[in-house]
């Protein structure tokens, strides 16, 4: 809210400049954002205007007195609000919710809606130009001045937070103001000129013939105050703080009235603020007040009383305050606090142990007296004015004692040490080993947004039936093609390696570790009896699932100028190598690769991930289909593998076996075998494993190649090195020659392998 | 046989170790690795073996040949070493190395890990939880009235009525306590989303990390030294903190919390936009509403809790003036972490 340093000076006895105005504020709660030199337009006036920055649960701060009325007690200075009564001749008449006055009629339908309406009339008024001073007044408070009896309402809401409104009294019919909700398919014209079409959940001030304002946000076009008005009708009302929200939400329109009526304005404003507004206009427009004011309402609004324990205030803050300092604080905020001892309250004649009465002025110790030391009250008794609905429990004041001691005055200190020693949790242990793998393979860890679109499922090649497709939906989404909650990471990794192509980047390797939501499956079981069918079922949260999304492109080395590309530059193989290395950090030990499909990657060039027969993840190069996609070039080679299964299995804590103290035999064993699916080298180590007895500690693949002249066309060579270890003893040559004759003849006799000499 | 190969091979490698020359080793490798050299000669022998020999011997042959070749090729090193002033030895040692890039940590990340690292020190567990929250843990178990301008702020994304994306961690603060009597110490890293467009300074998605601490005797006091604490972890032992009050639904009293800035030493300058203060989060007392919520008896437990926004930490860190450099996946970004 813009608050003019100069108009609020009027209602505190301070010389503070408006920069220790606006710290004292700040440091007090309400914090200002900005000090702006605000200068009129026609250059006549000046001030300094301070733009604050009010939390929601202080209405009472929109307003110049509540601002002053915040800042004296936080100065400890005195407050002066201004004058705001009635002629005492004027006594305001009050009924439940029907009351009739002279020309005037107020109904009051919806009383939960609206459960106070107080209405002021004024007739014989000049429309015409504010007076200097009030104008300049609204234009730093940022309102635009438009004619004196309007002004005047619009000042007053500025200086008191109760919103006003003006209707020509002429242009209601019959003098009828009936508050009620809108009827179905109702609809009005506002002041703006916008037709607003109403629901039964908009509240609407109304004359017989249809709505004349949107209750608590704007009037209506046709009753507004014109040039030729000679009779205002002053509506000051308290409105229900949700109903205004909603609708204020709804169409949406928010405005100053609006604004301020959620957040809950005073319902024991109205008649003061009528009162203020009624004196501006007979200031400014001239006119006079027509009978006594109109209060329709049922409640009282009564001040609401709380206890607060100063021991628990203590206990709260940590400070070592006393129940008279608390007293004194809270009484700077304009609440009344008398002292509780015991289960008896006593007022300002506050009676010490032996009955003897303690006159107010002694505590200070008046004249001739010593001052006298009282004990410490049991609680504090403190009633709570209107304006502040954020009191309400005994939290609520000692926040307010905490705000007006200052919250720098609060000493500092360390809670007593837990009993435990923190750890990281398993899961967050093997996750910073996950990212700490791949950041040592050269991947950049990066992070993307958890949004996409269906765009991005359209890219990376999906068919319509894949489960990635079925996401959550955002029903307010910043754009339209960030509507969807990730189902895989793919799309983002594409999204880097394209744009980085686009940047002439070729060299990509990047990864990383994020969540993806899987929506809930249908609540289980049979809707009960008397569901609607087709009623949707109700849904859980989704499940989220941390993935590890990784893209390699190009080069993986910092330098390449003396490596043959094959080796400096990615492949399928050193993502396999990569995603081998970070199972065996993990720990895990039965890890699989198998040949797998995979819409966004290359039909031969693909795998998926088995962990002790679980499915983990996928990795392989990118399809050509999904790359044209993209832009991109060159191959790219991208994995996506779920941690959750990776966790599950693997073994934070390595295990360690002695190294053998056996020497080992090693063989080479050259296989020719045709170059297909069932030749795989898994396919011949497993046979070789198979075939070999207990004393094959290892057999690994050395040598692939293929030589259609020396090895025949669709023919293959695989070299293997076979490793013989007895835990006992050593091996003869003619022990490990037995087993590799074994071993070869299993070789020709299952796969038809060929054996090759040295 | 075996045995006159095994012989020729000790033979060999006293010769090869007793060359002092290049020109002594050279010919010794003529004399038993040659064309004409003495294990050529041997391996002519094979053909007279017996046939089921041959590939024994043939073997040892060659792993002799082998080893002799190693040795050979480590002497002439060594002898080579001890020269290394000869032009054709010479390398250009001003040409890059090749090794695999060892990629940082996200800043992001990395910052957030710093700021963890500072409460497991001060005894707090980590605790995480769902990104996609339903109402009440989002709202109403934080003391959230219906229908409020306090949920303006949050500017929340709906999947629907009753499930959300989280705004704050502040979710979990209620997610842990469920689970668990007091007293309860944890910190709560995560990602949050808010309704908001991207540009320079502002993004719909951001990092928080939440710290929440229950116990008997918690005081106000003990969240200003906690903070206090944790800043000079931060920042070092010169830095300052400030609580000034605010407001929470979660929590009462409230505060928002910063610190002195770093760059100028509280003195003013462009970053601090010259308050001298930078603001890095909120925090306050668990509200008794939200304790007792979850079934805590309010008048024996007091507790605080605070959240820090990642983003701006990292930032003023690392120097970086746009927040979607955080979210970029371009390597020229990466590689410079
Ligand atoms: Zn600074």
């Amino acid at each position: 809210m813009r608050v003019p340093y100069g108009w609020l000076m009027e209602y505190i006895d301070t010389d503070a400049s408006p920069e220790e105005l606006a710290h004292v504020l700040t440091m007090g709660g309400l914090e200002v954002e900005e000090i702006e030199d605000w200068t009129s337009e026609d250059g006549q006036a000046s001030d300094k205007v301070l733009i604050t920055s009010v939390t929601s649960n202080r209405g009472d701060l929109l307003s110049m007195i509540g601002v002053a009325r915040h800042a004296a007690a936080l100065l400890d200075v005195e407050f002066t609000p201004p004058e705001m009564s009635l002629p005492a001749t004027d006594e305001p008449i009050r009924a439940d919710d029907d009351l009739t006055e002279g020309d005037t009629r107020v109904q009051i339908l919806d009383l939960e809606g609206c459960p106070r309406y107080s209405a002021l009339r004024v007739t014989g008024v000049d429309v015409g130009p504010s007076p200097e001073w009030l104008a300049h007044r609204l234009e730093a408070a940022g309102i635009r001045p438009i004619s004196n009896v309007v002004d005047a309402t619009n000042y007053v809401v500025w200086e008191t937070g109760q919103p006003l409104h003006a209707f020509d009294h002429r242009l209601l019919i019959d003098g009828h103001i009936i508050v009620r909700r809108a009827e179905p398919g109702e609809r009005m014209l506002t002041i703006d000129d916008q037709w607003r079409y109403l629901t039964p959940d908009d509240l609407v001030i109304c004359d017989p013939k249809g709505p004349v304002a949107l209750a608590g946000i704007m009037g209506g076009l046709d009753s507004e105050v014109r040039k030729l008005t000679k009779d205002v009708l002053l509506e000051s009302a308290h409105f229900n703080p949700t109903l205004i929200r909603r609708t204020s939400q709804r169409l949406p329109l928010s405005t100053e009235a609006s604004y301020r009526f959620e957040r809950y304005v005073d319902p024991n404003l109205t008649l003061p603020a009528l009162a203020r507004a009624a004196q501006l206009i007979l200031d400014s427009a001239g006119g006079e007040i027509v009978g006594p004011a109109l209060d329709v309402r049922t409640e009282e609004f009564e001040l609401r009383a709380i206890t607060m324990r100063p021991d628990r205030c203590n206990a709260v803050l940590g400070t070592d305050l006393s129940g008279q300092e608390m007293e004194e604080l809270l009484k700077r905020l304009g609440l009344e606090v008398r002292m509780q001892y015991g289960l008896s309250v006593r007022g300002v004649e506050t009676y010490l142990g032996g009955g003897v009465p303690v006159a107010e002025e002694d505590r200070e110790g008046a004249p001739g007296r010593p001052a006298v030391k009282l004990p410490e009250p049991d609680a504090l008794l403190v009633t709570v004015p209107t304006h502040r609905p954020d009191l309400e429990r005994e939290i609520d004041l000692i926040e307010e004692v905490a705000i007006v001691h200052g919250y720098d005055s609060i000493p500092m200190t360390l809670p007593r040490a837990g009993n435990a020693a923190a750890v990281l949790t398993r899961e967050q242990k093997l996750e910073r080993r996950v990212r700490e793998v791949m950041r040592a393979a050269g991947v950049c860890e990066s992070l993307s947004f958890s949004m996409m679109g269906q765009h991005d499922l359209d890219s990376i090649g999906l068919p319509e039936d894949a489960p990635e497709r079925s996401a959550l939906r955002l029903r307010d989404p910043v754009s339209a093609h960030e509507d969807l909650m990730r189902t895989t990471l793919l799309p983002s990794l594409f999204d880097a390696a394209r744009d980085n192509v686009r940047q002439r980047v070729q060299d990509v390797a990047l990864f990383e570790v994020s969540r993806v939501f899987l929506p809930a499956p249908p609540a289980e079981g049979k809707p009960s009896a008397g569901e609607e069918e087709g009623a949707q079922a109700p849904r859980g949260l989704p499940e989220e699932r941390r993935r590890l999304g990784a893209i390699v492109m190009g080069s993986v080395m910092t330098s390449g100028w003396n490596l043959p590309a094959e080796v400096a530059e990615a492949d399928f193989y050193w993502l396999k190598g990569l995603v081998e290395q970070l199972c065996r950090s993990l720990g895990l030990d039965e890890v699989v690769f198998e040949r797998a499909r995979h819409p966004s990657l290359h039909p031969g060039r693909s795998a998926q991930l088995l962990v002790s027969g679980e499915y983990a993840g996928a990795l392989g190069e990118v399809a050509p289909e999904v790359r044209d996609a993209y832009d991109l070039q060159h191959p790219a080679y991208v994995m996506e593998l779920d941690l959750e299964v990776l966790f599950q299995h693997a073994q934070l804590q390595a295990h360690y076996e002695p190294v053998p103290r056996m020497p080992a035999a090693l063989r080479d064993l050259a296989l020719v075998v045709p170059d297909d699916e069932e030749h795989d080298a898994s396919t011949l180590t497993t046979a070789v494993e198979q075939a070999a007895g207990d004393e094959l500690a290892s057999v690994e693949v050395f040598d692939v190649y293929e030589d259609p002249e020396r090895l025949g066309a669709g023919n293959k060579q695989i070299a293997l090195r076979l490793t013989f270890r007895h835990p006992e003893r050593t091996l003869t040559d003619d022990e490990v020659d037995a087993l590799m004759r074994t071993i070869t003849q299993r070789l020709e006799r299952d796969l038809s392998a060929r054996v090759r000499d040295w | 046989m075996e045995e006159s190969i095994r012989q020729l091979s000790d033979q060999a490698r006293a010769a090869l170790e007793a060359a002092t020359t290049e020109e002594e080793l050279e010919a010794e490798r003529r004399r038993f690795l040659g064309r004409k050299g003495l294990l050529r000669e041997i391996r002519q022998g094979l053909k007279d073996l017996p046939e089921e020999d041959r590939p024994a011997v043939g073997k040892l042959i060659n792993q002799t040949t082998r080893q002799l070749e190693a040795l050979l090729e480590q002497r002439r090193q060594k002898l080579a070493s001890g020269k290394a002033a000869f032009p054709e030895d010479r390398l250009d040692v001003t040409l890059p190395g090749r090794a695999p890039l060892i990629a940082g940590k996200h800043p992001l990340l990395a910052t957030m890990e710093d700021m963890i690292e500072i409460f497991l020190g001060l005894g707090y567990l980590v605790a995480e939880g769902p990104e996609i929250e339903d109402y009440y843990h989002a709202f109403e178990a934080l003391n959230y009235p219906e229908d409020h301008p306090a949920m303006d702020e949050q500017m929340t994304f709906y999947v629907e009525d009753d499930v959300l994306l989280r705004s704050q961690t502040s979710t979990v603060q209620i997610r842990v306590m469920e689970k668990q009597e007091p007293p309860v110490r944890v910190v709560v890293p995560g990602r949050c989303y808010r309704r908001d467009t991207v540009d320079a300074t502002h993004c719909h998605t951001f990092y928080q990390l939440e710290g929440l601490l229950v116990d008997e005797g918690i005081t106000f006091a003990d969240l200003k030294g906690t903070l206090q604490a944790f800043a000079e972890g931060m920042f070092g032992p010169e830095v300052r903190v400030r609580f000034r009050p605010d407001f929470f639904p979660f929590t009462e009293p409230s505060a928002e919390f910063a610190v002195s800035c770093f760059i100028c030493g509280g003195v003013g300058c462009r970053v601090c936009s010259g308050t001298g203060w930078l603001e890095l989060g909120g925090a306050g007392m668990v509200d008794p509403n939200v304790l007792a919520g979850v079934g805590y008896d309010t008048e024996r437990y007091t507790g605080f809790a605070f959240g820090v926004g990642i983003e701006r930490f990292a930032m003023l860190r690392y120097g970086i003036k746009d927040i979607r450099v955080f979210y970029s996946g371009d390597m020229r970004v990466l590689t410079q972490f």
